[in-house]
């Protein structure tokens, strides 16, 4: 029994000596070739791992003594649980893609390098080259805490043939809630039973449509200025303007014109808007690309339109959502420098040029938008005009450039499970909002301390 | 040196349950005593107040409640259906090695794919199944975003889920039964029904208490899967259980402290649940 263990640590003793040599020889391999490794995490699924991985390898050919290793992490909630786990084990990547609603979080987990030093410090380098409304967003306390990459708002896509065949003008999409509601009826078909076979309108079943009507009405969701002058001590979106986004959904609903998915199912939402089963699609413009390419496989001619707002509602605009790339901090020097050098490149115009016409998320610097038009992109796209109008077109003010939260990930779990306790005719849209207000006030205390 | 020997061959499974359990156990009692900034930017001792926080929070007391009411539905059914199946499946019929594979696929899929799969089936507007319901019954049901229907979906998905691990045990304990009872029994008139459920039945319930034992932790921790695929907790945190619940406020809100006690709370339950176990169930084992 004895001999056997023993031969069973020898072996082990050969296997443990081998896998030290192979890397110890990995390791001086590298450091002959004496790269500087960057570690890059993000959170962009399917065919866009691809996309980052052959921007980051232009970089490496520009930059043959740094190394970028790039990993898809998973949804953005996954990465910022794995960068959580990493922070607190030391073991942290340099370069993070965090999303719009981690900003505070991360701020007051004091992981990053703060973007705004380094701009500072760095000459060439210039901050003016970024869109204002991007740089409102995600400037906090004045600062730029993060360097803005994907950014992206909502848009409404509609189907122009189901228009026509519903005796619509196809050039004529609604504007506000009364007119989407007077042209749902038309655009909904039920059969014999009552069961809908064609619905007016469908968007995921999300928080963040809720924050987007919201500041279409030019309405704040938490006090303090949307938490950009003062941390955020109470929730405020129960107003007229909340009441007005739960009613309409609610009217939506209750009268079959409007599909609902489960939560955060962006796909199934997706998927019937292609699939022709209802007529508008509120969604993201990160999607563009793809509803183009669905519009043309599906035989349906694609319209795009800006979000629908109440006809008495004060002039607002969309809020900028999608995600922004850290640098953390607590590595060697030589190596944030470069990963710096790297967060740089992706945000210059020729890159974000590429990443815009593969995805849909728009260009954050204004020379990318200047070359695009002047290469007529926009005229080739007329749908990625509508996402950019959209966004230039919008008041700059507080409410607009989005509410900054530490506890944002469960306001929008709250006000999303009240809309759906709304939905299901448990609440009422003026006991759902007000539940939805209370509970979000007291995660934000919660989160704040108080 | 010989009587060191089994501690010895113990020590590589003693490392792991150290390593993987009882520290990650311990950082979970420690952590449900504290309040974390995030980022463990800062810690600091906060007593009970995550477990008196946890008790008078609604949402909290309502996963236990649904936790109860899911994992009683599903491991109730479950039970019942599987040894139906089993008596079916232990039959000398043509074709019975074809069922049992057949019937026995739902284990070898993962939690995650069975519920997308669901989800597919069950969308309102494009699935099967309710294409069939529309058909059948003339009714468009919203199976994952109404009530009730949401908690119909996810216990037959859960149900669907655990049938074959709980038919292979009963089919291998049915199979064990000794034939010169079931003859006898016959032989002395009793009814099939009787058979079953005053011989078989009896016989098998080693397997039927280790099996509850079984599908009550599978419900408990790997109804998570299934959930977060169906119905993410919806409509309205409808479906939202124990470890769901524990999920959101662990990975989704960030809440390390109030997330631990959760698991603290978890794992007391866990304690008792197989103490019961160990109790009873090694006692009734020998049943012959």
């Amino acid at each position: 029994m004895l001999k056997n263990i023993l031969g069973e640590k020898k072996m082990k003793k050969i296997i443990f000596v081998t896998l030290l040599i192979v890397v110890l020889l990995a390791g001086s391999a590298a450091m002959a070739a004496d790269k500087i490794n960057v570690q890059f995490w993000h959170a962009m699924g399917g065919w866009r791992i691809e996309l980052l991985q052959e921007m980051a390898n232009d970089f490496m050919a520009l930059n043959p003594d740094i190394e970028i290793e790039v990993q898809y992490t998973g949804s953005y909630g996954d990465t910022i649980n794995k960068l959580n786990v990493a922070v607190q084990s030391n073991i942290a990547p340099h370069v993070v893609q965090g999303y719009d609603i981690a900003t505070q979080m991360l701020i007051d987990g004091e992981v990053g390098v703060v973007m705004q030093d380094l701009i500072d410090a760095d000459p060439t380098f210039d901050i003016g080259a970024f869109m204002p409304q991007v740089l409102d967003y995600y400037r906090v306390n004045g600062k730029l805490y993060c360097m803005p990459f994907n950014s992206s708002n909502a848009i409404m896509f509609y189907n122009k043939t189901l228009f026509e065949k519903a005796g619509l003008d196809p050039n004529k999409p609604p504007k506000t809630y009364e007119e989407l509601l007077e042209i749902a009826e038309k655009l909904t078909t039920k059969d014999d039973k009552g069961n809908v076979a064609q619905a007016a309108v469908c968007w995921s079943l999300n928080c963040w449509f809720f924050e987007q009507f919201m500041a279409a009405q030019n309405a704040p969701l938490v006090d303090n200025d949307n938490g950009r002058t003062g941390r955020p001590t109470k929730a405020i979106f129960n107003s007229d303007a909340g009441l007005k986004v739960f009613t309409f959904w609610n009217d939506l609903t209750k009268n079959g014109y409007m599909v609902n998915t489960k939560l955060e199912d962006w796909t199934g939402a997706r998927n019937l808007f292609i699939s022709q089963k209802v007529a508008m699609l509120i969604t993201s413009t990160s999607d563009v690309a793809l509803m183009v390419k669905s519009a043309q496989e599906n035989n349906f001619e694609l319209g795009s339109a800006f979000i629908p707002a109440p006809a008495d509602a004060e002039a607002g605009g969309v809020v900028i959502g999608g995600g922004s790339l850290w640098l953390i901090d607590g590595h060697p020097k030589n190596e944030t420098d470069a990963a710096w050098k790297f967060v740089k490149y992706m945000a210059e115009s020729p890159q974000q040029i590429k990443w815009h016409t593969g995805t849909g998320y728009f260009p954050v610097t204004k020379n990318a938008i200047e070359d695009l038009l002047a290469q007529g992109y926009y005229s080739e796209s007329p749908h990625n005009l509508t996402a950019i109008l959209q966004l230039l077109l919008s008041t700059q003010n507080y409410n607009t450039n989005g509410a900054i939260i530490g506890a944002f990930a469960e306001m929008r779990s709250i006000v999303a499970s009240n809309v759906e306790k709304m939905l299901s005719g448990s609440l009422t849209p003026a006991e759902a909002l007000a539940a939805a207000e209370k509970a979000a006030t007291e995660a934000i205390r919660n989160y704040e301390g108080l | 040196m010989r009587k060191w020997t089994p501690y010895l061959l113990l020590i590589p499974t003693f490392i792991i349950i150290v390593l993987f359990i009882y520290v990650p156990a311990e950082y979970s009692i420690m952590a449900s005593m504290q309040r974390i900034l995030p980022f463990g930017r800062g810690t600091s001792y906060i007593g009970l107040t995550n477990f008196l926080k946890l008790f008078s929070n609604a949402e909290y007391l309502y996963s236990v409640r649904f936790t109860i009411l899911y994992v009683t539905v599903t491991v109730g059914i479950a039970i019942i259906f599987s040894f139906l199946i089993a008596l079916l499946l232990v039959k000398k019929i043509p074709g019975v090695k074809l069922f049992r594979t057949l019937i026995f696929v739902p284990y070898a899929i993962s939690p995650a794919i069975a519920g997308a799969l669901w989800t597919f089936l069950l969308n309102p507007i494009v699935g099967h199944v309710s294409y069939f319901f529309q058909v059948l019954f003339g009714v468009q049901v919203e199976w994952l975003t109404s009530k009730p229907y949401a908690f119909y979906a996810v216990v037959f998905a859960s149900v669907w889920k655990t049938l074959p691990f709980n038919m292979i045990f009963y089919i291998a304990s049915i199979q064990d039964v000794p034939e010169e009872i079931i003859e006898s029994a016959t032989i002395e008139g009793a009814s099939p029904l009787n058979r079953t459920w005053k011989i078989i039945f009896p016989m098998v319930s080693p397997i039927t208490f280790y099996l509850v034992i079984m599908n009550i932790v599978t419900m408990m921790f790997s109804s998570f899967a299934i959930i977060d695929v169906m119905t993410k907790g919806g409509p309205g945190q409808y479906t939202t259980n124990m470890i769901y619940r524990l999920y959101l406020d662990a990975f989704y809100f960030q809440k390390p402290g109030i997330a631990s006690a959760q698991s603290v709370i978890l794992i007391a339950i866990m304690i008792v649940v197989t103490s019961i176990y160990f109790k009873f169930g090694e006692r009734r084992v020998h049943y012959q």
